[in-house]
Formats: structure tokens, C-alpha cells, sequence
């Protein structure tokens, strides 16, 4: 349908999403009164957030507050844990990410995920970006694929690096080169939403700085949701903060509003660094 | 450390005391060292003499005394229409006839003849058959010695024994050194252990048969526990729920690999053979049966080299929206592959050496000719041992020896393959 290269990258994959959504609400993604059980224990409580389209959201909180679950939850990760049990609503768009009839396939590659550690498949750089395209059939010949994946790791920033080395396997990268290989094999799906789980809490800072600086370029493109342990990082890369403690959302806003002026006691002690 | 030091000194690790306690620790730490030479200085050293045992008695296999022998073929004895229905023990007797001057009487030609291998016929038939143009000529043929002349040839007879209690009287070894005069005996390699298969007469036994038949047999062996344990081994991985039934059946399967063979062979015997009335002494069963031991080995192993793969890479997958059987086909069996193979060709190994199943299913029959497929009646490699080890020619003693070393050496092959594998499949991440 779209030869231009960067004509495919931006329209997004789903009819659903292409329409304006219709309903009552502006937000991209949704939860409401989520709640995440691991056996007996209770990892989230009733969390409610509204996220919007096009920006970057961080999840801010100590270790164990079940930022990183909720945002395993948005596209169904949790659903490999067999002990883990979701309840409550969540909706990408005005899809229901939990309904029993939604394809998990289909979720996760318009939900594409980045992760702590740099985890590229151990095939070459080309094969890397070229998987999730060809596994969803997204691609009908090899030139259109070669398009794809060429204009994904253009977006990742990683092209001049890795131009003369497709065949290369992509293990062999720097850590920070793997992570961006990383979020070019997931934007390859065409995704609306893009969570990264601490995408750079493995990395150098100059590897840290080159990836905050394409979050913030991508952000034009897609929604994009980034758990961060960083309270500098996610003061610099999103608009939107939202603070977990002990399994609640505590608080949600601009960044800049719960950076300066937070309205709840425990977020204003952990950014002050009184807790976490 | 002087004194002064050490009593000066406010430190406890200064101290005489702790000085003392290092030495100690140290001391402690020489000892469990020098145990774990003395243990594996007595492994090697058992591997040794074990090694050593089998070449010493089993190198005199590797050759064969070999009589030549000026075979006349008239057209009298074999019809040049039809070699094969020829007369070869009356071209048996006219060669040997002429072995030794001074030979007239018919006792004396056979006692003569004793010297040659029983099959000596036979293998003058095939000759002929093979090549018809020598018919109305001499044939020259090298004929294997009877097992008591290669004894004697090899040194394995002493001489010096009082004649009534020697296997060979000293007429039969003055005929022997006078043909050994006219350089007729020759002691080259012997293909024939290779080539043959298994004889009531040593010095024409070999292993054709029996390699043939463990061939088949772990072919069959392969073909059935390697795809059955990976499908299992992914569906207890990957799919099955985390239970009671499948800890039972995790469980189960841990045991089986600890069950004695034997009684797998028992099971081959009461249902492959009983029930489903497939052939006894066949590979088919054979296979059947150790791949019944190898099972659980390939299940284990193919588990663990699964467990072993990152979860990392697991997430990646599923992260761009690849199904469980993409998950599991395109990157969890891949990077587990080279972990399944070395266990795989090891389970195959243990299989090769498996004896004790063999024998319940038939498979220690007396078969001369290698089998022609996977249900014809076979021996494999351990039981030819078992047999040749049982039979009383003194030829068998170093053939069993023999036959062992040709065992051991497909084990280091198949174990050569595995770790040749395994360093050049495995892959970092």
C-alpha cells in the first residue's frame, strides 16, 4: 500500500487506531481499578491512569512498586508468569486489552516492548529487525522488507553504525548499540505504543544520552511509556510522570507538576529522596 | 614475622595465632588437593591397565595367518557353465595334496587339510565365482589358518609343551614350518574381522554383522526417541500447565533413566515381541527397546538445554508478538540445539554399549551374514562380545578383546561428534 519508507513507519498498523477515537475518551491507553495478583500476593490496587497519544509517560517509583508490572500488563507480558493474575480494565484505544478474544499476537506487535537489558536475538542485525515484520506477514517481498527494516534502524538511529554490517550478528554490538537495535526490531511491527522497561539502566551514560535523545524524537510517532529508576531521566525525556509506591499509583500529571509541585506527601519524600 | 612483631602488634591477622590458623588452612587446602590427584591418578591408572589388557590380548586379531595355496581348476571338477555347482573339495584336496611332497594317503591330505579353515571350500567357490576366467588354470589363493595354526604362527602355542597335552602334535607342526619354508605363510591385516561375520570357525569370524545390526539398531534407536523426547521435552517445558499430573510424570521420568536395562528388555520381549509379534533377534526390536532407555535421557537433557536458554531472549520474542510455537521454534530450540545433540549422541552411545536388553529380545543369536534391513535376525557389537567371550576356540579370546576395542572406538567417535559439536553450535549471548 505505502512505498515510501517513511510513509509505512508512520501510519500506524491498525484501522482502530487510524480512526480518531470516537469514544469518550482522549487517552491511548487506559486502566481502571487494575489490579495484579502474584498467587497470594497482591502486586497493584485498583491503579487508574489515562495516558495520552504521542507523548512519553514515565512510571516513577522505588523497586518493587509495581511499575514495571504495570506496564507489563499493557501488552499482556504477564501472561507467560502463570501465577500472575490481572483484574480490572485496561483498553488501547477502545480495544480491550484483556478481553479473551483479543489475539496476544496482534496486541504486542501494536504494543511494542523494549527491555532493561539489551536482549537482541543472537542471528544477524538484518534478521533482528526483519523478525517481527515477517512473522506478522507484514511484508509481501523482500524489497518491501528490506524497507522496513532499513527504515526502522534509520529511526533507531543506528544506521550509520551498522550500514556496512547487516549480516553481522547483532550480539556483537555495544550495549548501547544493542539497545537501539533493540527498539528498531520493536518499532519494525509498526506499533503504537512503545513501553521500555529501564532502557538504560544497563548502559553508559553517553549510551543513556544517545537513547533519551531518540525517545524524544520518536515521540512524534508513538505513544511511548518508559519505567525509569532515573528521577533525572524521567524529569528530561517524558511530559507526563506517574509516581508508584508499595503497588498504588500515588500520583499522575505533567512531569513538570510532580517534579516541582507534587501534590502527595510520599512523592514529594521520594523525589526528595526521603523513601525509595 | 618476628615475635617482636607479633606481640607488638594490636592485629589479630599479625598474630602468632593467626599466623599458625593460615598454615593450618593452608595445609588443609594441599591435602584436598592431593586427594583429588590420588583419585584421579587411580581412575587413569585403572583406564590403563584396562586399555592395556585389551590391545595385549586383542592385537593378535588384528592379523591373520594366511596359507597360499596353488589351487588346480580343472574343468572336471568345476563346470565352466556353472561354477557355482562345482566339485571345490575335490579342488580343496588336489591343492593341498600338492602343499607337501610325501602326502599320498587320503588320511594324510585331510589331516593336511586341517590346516586350512574349515570354509576353505566356500571361499574357493566365491573365488571361482567371482572371477571364472582362472577354470581350466591354477588359482593362487591366500586361505585363512585354522585357528590352531595361526595360534602357533602368532606364538600363542609354546613348543616346548609335552606333545600329549599340545593342541597340535609335531607332525602337524613340522608340516606347518616346512610351509612356512616354501614362504607360503603370510601374517597380514586382518579385513576379514571387518568384513565376516560371525563363524564357529575363529579365524574366518568377523564383525560385519554386527556392526551392521548396532547400526540398524540405533538407527531405529534414533529415529524413535530423538523427535518423541524433544515433542515431549517442549511440551513439559513450554505448554504443560505446572500440576500434579505432570510432576508424576516428571517424576516417572527421572526414574526411568535409573531403571535397570534389563528389565526394558523384559518389556521388549512380553510386548514388542509377544503382542505385537514383531521378529525375534531383529534390530527393529532392538532399536526399540534401547530407545525406550534413551527416551529419558533425550527428555532430560533436551529440558535442561531448553531451561538453559536466557529468558531474555524468551521475552524478546514474545515481545515483538511471536506465537509460543515461533517462541519455541525460532529461538528456544535453536540456541537449545546443540545442548539436545551432545545428549542426544550420548544417550546413543550408552545405547551402543547396552548388552543386557539385547540378549532378553534374541539379539545374542548365532547369525552369519549382516542383516539386510531393519527386521531381519542380527547381533549387535556387546552381544557379539557376549558370544565370542563364551566360546571356547582359543582364536575367540583375542577376537573378544578385538571386538571390544572396535566397540570402544565408535563410543569415542560418537563422543568425538558430541563435543565437536557442541563447541561449534554453541553460540554466545
Amino acid at each position: 500500500m505505502n512505498t515510501v519508507v517513511d510513509d509505512i513507519m508512520m501510519k500506524p498498523m491498525s484501522p482502530v487506531a487510524a480512526a480518531p477515537a470516537a469514544s469518550n475518551r482522549p487517552s491511548k491507553v487506559s486502566a481502571r481499578n487494575v489490579t495484579v495478583h502474584y498467587g497470594v500476593k497482591q502486586a497493584l490496587f485498583d491503579v487508574n491512569v489515562d495516558i495520552p497519544a504521542n507523548q512519553v509517560t514515565s512510571f516513577i517509583g522505588p523497586s518493587g512498586c509495581g511499575k514495571s508490572t504495570f506496564l507489563r500488563c499493557l501488552n499482556r507480558m504477564n501472561d507467560t508468569i502463570p501465577i500472575c493474575k490481572v483484574a480490572g480494565e485496561m483498553k488501547l484505544d477502545d480495544m480491550d486489552i484483556y478481553d479473551p478474544r483479543i489475539d496476544v499476537v496482534e496486541l504486542r506487535a501494536r504494543v511494542g516492548m523494549v527491555f532493561q537489558k539489551p536482549n537482541p536475538f543472537p542471528k544477524s542485525i538484518y534478521e533482528n529487525v526483519a523478525y517481527g515484520p515477517k512473522i506478522h506477514g507484514m511484508t509481501r517481498n523482500k524489497t518491501e522488507l528490506d524497507e522496513v527494516v532499513t527504515g526502522s534502524i534509520k529511526r533507531a538511529g543506528l544506521w550509520s553504525e551498522v550500514k556496512d554490517r547487516l549480516n553481522e550478528p547483532g550480539t556483537g554490538l555495544s550495549g548501547g548499540q544493542q539497545q537501539r537495535l533493540c527498539i528498531a526490531r520493536a518499532i519494525a511491527t509498526k506499533p503504537e505504543v512503545l513501553l521500555m522497561d529501564e532502557p538504560a539502566s544497563a548502559l553508559d551514560p553517553i549510551a543513556t544520552a544517545i537513547i533519551e535523545e531518540l525517545i524524544d524524537e520518536l515521540r512524534a510517532n508513538y505513544t511511548i511509556i518508559i519505567v525509569t529508576h532515573s528521577m533525572q531521566q524521567a524529569a528530561r525525556v517524558s511530559q507526563r510522570t506517574a509516581f508508584f509506591h508499595l503497588g498504588k499509583l500515588i500520583e499522575e500529571g505533567r512531569t513538570e507538576d510532580i517534579f516541582s509541585n507534587p501534590k502527595h506527601k510520599q512523592t514529594e519524600d521520594y523525589i526528595t529522596g526521603k523513601i525509595g | 614475622m618476628t615475635d617482636a612483631a607479633a606481640t607488638a602488634s594490636p592485629h589479630y591477622s599479625s598474630s602468632e595465632a593467626a599466623a599458625a590458623k593460615r598454615r593450618r588452612r593452608y595445609a588443609a587446602d594441599a591435602r584436598l588437593r592431593g586427594y583429588g590427584i590420588a583419585a584421579i591418578s587411580l581412575a587413569l591408572g585403572l583406564l590403563g591397565v584396562l586399555i592395556t589388557t585389551l590391545v595385549v590380548g586383542g592385537y593378535p586379531a588384528f592379523t591373520q595367518t594366511m596359507v597360499r595355496v596353488d589351487f588346480p581348476i580343472s574343468t572336471e571338477n568345476v563346470d565352466p557353465a556353472d561354477p557355482a555347482a562345482g566339485n571345490f573339495r575335490r579342488v580343496m584336496s588336489a591343492g593341498v595334496s600338492e602343499l607337501l611332497p610325501g602326502a599320498e594317503s587320503l588320511a594324510e591330505v585331510r589331516a593336511i587339510t586341517s590346516i586350512l579353515t574349515n570354509n576353505t571350500q566356500f571361499i574357493l567357490r566365491n573365488a571361482v565365482v567371482e572371477d571364472p576366467s582362472v577354470i581350466g588354470g591354477t588359482l593362487a589363493l591366500k586361505v585363512p589358518a585354522s585357528d590352531p595354526f595361526d595360534q602357533l604362527n602368532k606364538g600363542l602355542i609354546n613348543r616346548d609343551t609335552p606333545e600329549d597335552v599340545r593342541r597340535l602334535n609335531d607332525q602337524q607342526i613340522a608340516w606347518f614350518d616346512s610351509l612356512r619354508e616354501q614362504g607360503r605363510i603370510s601374517t597380514p591385516f586382518n579385513w576379514g574381522l571387518f568384513t565376516n561375520s560371525d563363524s564357529r570357525f575363529p579365524e574366518v569370524a568377523g564383525l560385519a554383522g554386527a556392526i551392521v545390526g548396532s547400526a540398524y539398531a540405533l538407527m531405529v534407536c534414533f529415529l524413535i526417541s530423538f523427535p518423541v523426547g524433544i515433542a515431549a521435552a517442549i511440551y513439559l517445558e513450554e505448554f504443560a500447565p505446572k500440576n500434579r499430573a505432570t510432576d508424576v510424570i516428571e517424576v516417572n521420568i527421572n526414574n526411568l533413566a535409573a531403571v535397570p536395562s534389563i528389565v526394558f528388555g523384559l518389556l521388549g520381549l512380553a510386548v514388542f515381541i509377544q503382542i505385537f509379534g514383531l521378529p525375534r533377534s531383529a534390530p527393529i526390536v532392538g532399536g526399540m527397546v534401547l530407545s525406550l532407555m534413551t527416551l529419558p535421557t533425550i527428555i532430560i537433557v533436551t529440558r535442561n538445554a531448553i531451561k538453559a536458554v536466557p529468558p531474555s531472549i524468551r521475552e524478546a520474542a514474545y515481545g515483538v508478538g511471536a506465537s509460543k510455537h515461533q517462541v519455541t521454534l525460532h529461538h528456544v530450540l535453536p540456541l537449545a540445539l546443540p545442548g539436545i545433540l551432545t545428549g542426544t549422541i550420548i544417550g546413543l552411545a550408552q545405547a551402543l554399549g547396552e548388552t543386557a536388553p539385547l540378549l532378553l529380545i534374541g539379539m545374542n543369536a548365532f547369525i552369519t551374514s549382516p542383516p539386510g534391513g531393519v527386521f531381519e535376525a542380527s547381533t549387535a557389537l556387546p552381544t557379539q562380545i557376549f558370544i565370542w567371550a563364551d566360546s571356547p576356540e582359543r582364536g575367540f579370546v583375542s577376537r573378544t578383546s578385538a571386538a571390544i576395542l572396535v566397540l570402544l572406538g565408535f563410543l569415542i567417535i560418537m563422543n568425538g561428534i558430541a563435543v565437536f559439536l557442541r563447541q561449534r553450535l554453541e553460540r554466545t549471548w
